[in-house]
């Protein structure tokens, strides 16, 4: 009985030692001289008294984005993902470090461990901006957070051009934005003025898995002078095949990593009265690394879909031709190995 | 005397499980320091009319006055230093030990933790009935008669004046039930109110003091002008064919025993 | 005297777990020998000793230092919860999960998480409450609250909320749908300050109320006609240790996630160690649901390069166990 009245004295003794020890924990909003200042998408100003030196990059679309800044030297922790992933070879060849194995990777946007996070001392951390939890146990830590959120292709070339002034390479931000910007006004000139073809775009999940009109593949669509066959306002949906059937759509987009290929579409029974099984409109978009809807090479992938859609007789892009510009122009003299 | 001397008086109690009628405009008293057995069939109502004297159950019509107090504006706490209540049969899902067990008869008088003095209460009640042995055992372990009798330490450790019993024998073999008959009867001479639901009329007969009858809706109350050991009163409440053998001046039933030739 | 030995082992324990706690995890620079040669430093009074001072001080107080008393506290919660939520209503095979409670905060969480400008804390908070609570007052019928009724609202419940959460997740992107999923299966590694701060406050007062009623719960086990006769209104106390279990598990699950069995099997373990009596089951429960926790959460951070969540780990150490005790003991259903 004396050890139960000593623990109720200990659990209120507790409470203030933790009252204590929290607030002067939360407390560090360290003053910061405001040299760099710029809004990410959680509409949070980041205030940084120096360019970044030690970014911890959790998003693989962002990471690219800093090689091609050419801010490769700044990068001290990479998502895991990388590793595992399709794109390990191609960042293989972007970062001596990587292909060795030695650039540390505390975790992955959705797990990390925020040790092996703190233990990098980062200056900058950039990861998506739906990670609240996250965020906020990384920031209470005093360390700086860009978050990202990408609704659209304006939003890439905003995070491009944040991660410039972030990271003191802001020119090269012009340059490739600018370059981005051309090709897809170059798109525009190529478009065919009059019917517009219905597109279906399918995620890697599964023929059922797309993309209403509030998204970047919507966006895609229409960049490629098409329409999207899914006009449900949800980002991302699951439809039925129902809905397919009668939508009816000319093209039919696959991105990459599916398991199947164009074939396994075309050979489906059920599909066989579909516009774009019947004129063999089926096509898989080349791996991640190359199209990323996320990144500046959206473009890449608007080419695609141009050619896709694009009438026998009409004009094509010379595809492997815009592969090797866009790479020259976004990872400069790398370009040549990752090509190969 | 008389008003003394009730420990419990009933006024027109009616009471009605989901429309059925069980007790109908009820009067009867029960007197302070005896031990009254409650008698009856199975389904007569006698188990419900002891769990209204225990505040167990709610009623509307009628009123229960308990030592002077009236039933229905007794608080728990209040009723628990009155009327004890002991369940015809209690299960224990946990293991706890008999010592624990009787010192939640303490309950009503503990704010939250049991001081030292209620400890030794508990103690003194294991002592009382005789089960100082047992103290330290597993309670859901012990024979059914020694489970009875923690309950009853438990009740004497929570020390009310009457206490109100529901069968305390039915799981008992022949001995036990005497045990538990002899302690309720030096309990009463010890100046406590017992009163017991009891299928046995034989034991209740040579262990009471007074006798409620529970029979279509009523209570019928032995009286000194009431003595009920007339085999066609009681062959009346148990619906049978019963011989009375006078006994010490009461009486033993014996069944009629029909034989059938063929 | 054997038992007494091992209570007092067992309240003893935490200090050893919290310090040996501290000189774990996955960094080179916050390792046990660095943590030495740094204290060594300041008792010498060197100012800058060891490595990276700076480094280890962050490591150790702002990484490892919230993460373990966050841990210790929703063990102790969810242990504390179970215990008494297994008294009250007589039935060893309950906990705040069984109620509702998990499949209501991880509805909560997943819901935030979905729509983004929620807090999910504060949702998995409000939405675990909302089931425990729904699923009472779904069995509860004139007054009384029995064993089975409540086993079976809390089984519907938790069916619907577990639906809603699939209706979410279909309707989230395989980014969404990722955080929910590992949301689920505990969420130890986004703990700081903050979310240290912001629970610790329901988690101790839950626990605190059920601490003050733990020798009542001795009453309330024993049957609802014996605590009524014996002066204590059970609706009334179980109502209240309901609430306090319930606050102090939801807060714990908004923060920690889901951390299935916890609250089942640490009671089961503290009665088999030193008996029903919950006047000392309780603290106990505190001292040692926090204290094991602790360790699992340790073997989850170093048994391998990565992290595992700490959910899968107790599922997967509580599951045979439940199994074990459905075997061995009688439940009492009658009454």
């Amino acid at each position: 009985m004396k050890i139960s009245k000593a623990i109720f004295y200990l659990i209120i003794l507790i409470s203030f030692l933790l009252q204590t020890a929290c607030n002067q924990a939360v407390q560090n909003d360290r003053n910061v001289e405001k040299n760099i200042s710029v809004t990410d998408f959680r509409g949070k100003e980041i205030n940084l008294s120096k360019p970044a030196t030690r970014i911890v990059c959790l998003i693989e679309s962002a990471l690219s984005g800093l090689y091609m800044l050419n801010a490769e030297n700044r990068i001290m922790g990479i998502p895991s993902a990388v590793y595992n992933e399709s794109a390990a070879a191609q960042y293989a060849v972007l970062d001596q470090r990587i292909s060795d194995k030695k650039l540390s990777s505390p975790g992955n946007w959705d797990f990390l461990s925020m040790e092996k996070l703190v233990a990098l001392q980062p200056d900058l951390v950039i990861i998506w901006a739906s990670q609240q939890e996250s965020i906020e146990a990384i920031e209470e830590k005093g360390i700086p957070v860009y978050g990202v959120f990408l609704r659209s292709f304006d939003d890439i070339y905003k995070e491009i051009d944040d991660l410039g002034k972030l990271t003191e390479t802001s020119p090269r931000a012009d340059s490739i934005i600018g370059f981005t910007k051309h090709e897809v006004a170059g798109i525009n000139l190529k478009l065919p003025a009059k019917k517009q073809k219905s597109v279906y775009f399918m995620w890697s999940q599964g023929l059922l898995e797309t993309s209403g009109t509030s998204s970047t593949a919507n966006e895609l669509i229409e960049l490629a002078g098409a329409k999207n066959a899914c006009q449900e306002p949800q980002e991302h949906i699951v439809i039925n095949l129902e809905n397919l059937l009668q939508w009816n759509p000319d093209v039919i987009v696959m991105w990459n990593q599916y398991p199947k290929n164009p074939d396994d579409i075309l050979n489906m029974a059920e599909l066989q009265n579909v516009n774009a099984v019947m004129h063999n409109n089926v096509y898989e978009l080349p791996p991640v690394f190359w199209c990323d809807l996320w990144t500046l090479k959206f473009q890449f992938a608007a080419k695609h879909l141009v050619n896709y859609c694009a009438a026998d007789n009409s004009e094509k892009f010379n595809l492997d031709l815009e592969k090797e510009k866009m790479i020259f122009a976004l990872y400069g003299e790398k370009g040549e190995e990752l090509i190969k | 005397m008389g008003a003394i001397n009730q420990a419990i008086t009933v006024k027109n109690l009616s009471f009605a499980f989901s429309g059925l009628k069980v007790l109908d405009d009820v009067n009867t008293t029960i007197e302070a320091g005896k031990l009254t057995f409650i008698l009856g069939r199975n389904g007569s109502g006698k188990s419900t009319f002891l769990r209204l004297l225990a505040g167990l159950l709610a009623f509307k019509n009628g009123e229960i006055e308990i030592l002077g107090n009236k039933s229905s504006q007794l608080s728990f706490a209040e009723r628990a230093k009155i009327t004890g209540f002991l369940n015809q049969q209690h299960k224990a899902v946990f293991p706890f030990k008999v010592e624990e067990v009787v010192l939640t008869g303490r309950a009503g008088c503990i704010n939250f933790i049991p001081k030292k003095s209620d400890v030794a209460m508990a103690f003194q009640a294991i002592e009382k009935v005789g089960i100082a042995h047992l103290q330290s055992r597993i309670y859901s372990e012990l024979s059914g008669g020694e489970q009875q009798l923690v309950m009853i330490s438990r009740l004497l450790a929570q020390n009310p004046k009457i206490l109100l019993l529901d069968e305390p024998t039915s799981h008992l073999d022949f001995t036990n039930q005497m045990n538990l008959l002899r302690l309720l009867k030096t309990l009463v001479a010890e100046g406590l109110t017992v009163v017991s639901v009891l299928h046995d009329p034989n034991m209740a007969f040579v262990f009471g003091d007074d006798f409620l009858f529970v029979k279509d809706k009523q209570i019928i109350r032995s009286t000194p002008n009431f003595e009920p050991w007339d085999a066609g009163f009681l062959s009346f409440v148990y619906q049978s064919k019963l011989e009375a053998i006078p006994y010490k001046g009461r009486a033993i039933l014996v069944p009629q025993i029909k034989v059938v030739t063929g | 005297m054997n038992k007494r030995l091992l209570i007092i082992l067992l309240y003893i324990l935490p200090i050893p777990a919290l310090l040996v706690s501290l000189f774990i995890g996955p960094s080179d620079a916050a390792s046990g020998g660095e943590i030495f040669k740094s204290v060594f430093g300041f008792l010498s009074g060197e100012s800058a000793s060891g490595n990276n001072p700076e480094l280890l001080n962050a490591v150790v107080f702002d990484v490892r230092l919230p993460r373990i008393l966050l841990t210790f506290l929703t063990g102790s919660a969810l242990a504390v919860s179970g215990c008494s939520i297994q008294a009250i209503f007589r039935n060893p095979l309950t906990d705040p999960y069984i109620l509702g409670l998990s499949s209501g905060a991880a509805f909560g969480a997943a819901l935030a998480m979905a729509l983004v400008f929620i807090p999910v804390q504060l949702s998995a908070f409000v939405f675990g409450l909302l089931a425990v609570g729904l699923s009472y007052f779904v069995a509860r019928k004139n007054g009384n609250v029995s064993v089975i009724s409540l086993i079976l609202s809390g089984i519907i419940v938790s069916g619907i909320f577990t639906a809603l959460l699939t209706v979410v997740q279909y309707f989230s992107d395989p980014f969404k749908l990722q955080s929910i999923v590992h949301w689920t299966m505990g969420n130890l590694h986004n703990a700081g300050w903050k979310k240290l701060q912001s629970s610790f406050i329901p988690i101790l007062a839950g626990i605190l109320i059920m601490f003050i009623y733990r020798w009542r719960m001795n009453v309330l086990a024993l049957g609802d006609d014996e605590a009524r006769t014996s002066g204590i209104n059970p609706e009334k106390d179980k109502l209240l240790i309901l609430l306090a279990a319930t606050l102090a598990s939801s807060s714990a699950v908004a923060v920690a996630g889901i951390i299935g069995l916890y609250g089942l099997i640490i009671p089961h373990i503290v009665r088999m160690m030193i008996g029903p009596d919950n006047q000392q089951s309780i603290p106990l429960n505190f001292v040692f649901g926090g204290t094991f926790l602790l360790m699992i959460d340790n073997l989850s951070r170093t048994v391998s390069g990565f992290e595992i969540p700490i959910g899968v780990f107790t599922m997967l150490l509580g599951a045979p166990f439940f199994i074990y005790l459905i075997k061995k003991t009688n439940i009492g259903w009658e009454q």
